[in-house]
């Protein structure tokens, strides 16, 4: 499961930003938002005939399998870059 | 077997080099050799564990780029997450792809198949060079 997020924005001023966002505690503050989505997954899923465990168990596979990723986008002064740790 | 090392042995089987020779032979064979290369055949390969998408452009003379890396897990996941796509939502799918002029029936791709795809990713690299953009996509 993903432990960190770092963002880091450069800003055309040269000046940069970085946001460090720790994922459990994200993931605290917005779990009634978190089991609303997995709910509705649920419900969709039934509607659909789609096996409910495994959708969630493949779901749950993919969020694990996030750290490592990295986006850098560079566009004249501007930069962004995006780490899943 | 190696090519030279089966010709040493041949050499000594007929008798034209002694043992201690041949022993020499292929003491100095493994030298010449890159790391690694004498045991490719034995030691699994080291498993590339990300994609990587990178772009260069330069638009109106300022340069750009686009760097990603993609754990492969992530596409593996993917890919199971793929298999459960509704047969209904494939069938739509399948519709706008004919509709766009792309005869392709997704339903016959199979998540077997798709995993047999992302496990030979590694062996893959794309490189498209062009002007005013360069793409490579490879794995490491």
């Amino acid at each position: 499961m993903p432990q960190s997020m770092t963002v880091r924005v450069q800003r055309p001023d040269g000046r940069p930003i970085r946001i460090w966002i720790p994922m459990l505690p994200v993931l605290l503050v917005c779990s009634p938002v978190v089991l609303l989505a997995v709910l509705v997954a649920a419900v969709a899923c039934l509607a659909y005939r789609v096996s409910v465990v495994r959708a969630l168990g493949t779901g749950w596979r993919v969020v694990c399998a996030l750290p490592g990723t990295r986006v850098d986008v560079e566009q004249r002064r501007t930069a962004v870059l995006v780490t899943i740790r | 077997m190696n090519e030279q090392r089966k010709d040493i042995l041949d050499m000594l089987a007929e008798g034209k080099i002694t043992a201690e020779e041949a022993e020499q032979l292929i003491a100095a064979l493994e030298r010449d050799q890159p790391p690694g290369a004498s045991s490719l055949g034995t030691r699994p390969k080291n498993r590339a564990k990300y994609l990587r998408v990178v772009v260069d452009t330069v638009e109106n003379g300022e340069p750009g780029r686009v760097n990603v890396r993609v754990p492969l897990q992530l596409l593996r996941a993917g890919v199971r997450l793929a298999a459960l796509i509704p047969p209904q939502a494939l069938g739509e799918a399948n519709a706008g792809l004919n509709k766009s002029g792309v005869p392709f029936d997704l339903t016959q791709l199979k998540p077997e198949q798709l995993e047999a795809l992302v496990e030979h990713l590694d062996e893959m690299t794309v490189e498209v060079d062009q002007p005013d953009a360069k793409v490579r996509v490879f794995c490491e």
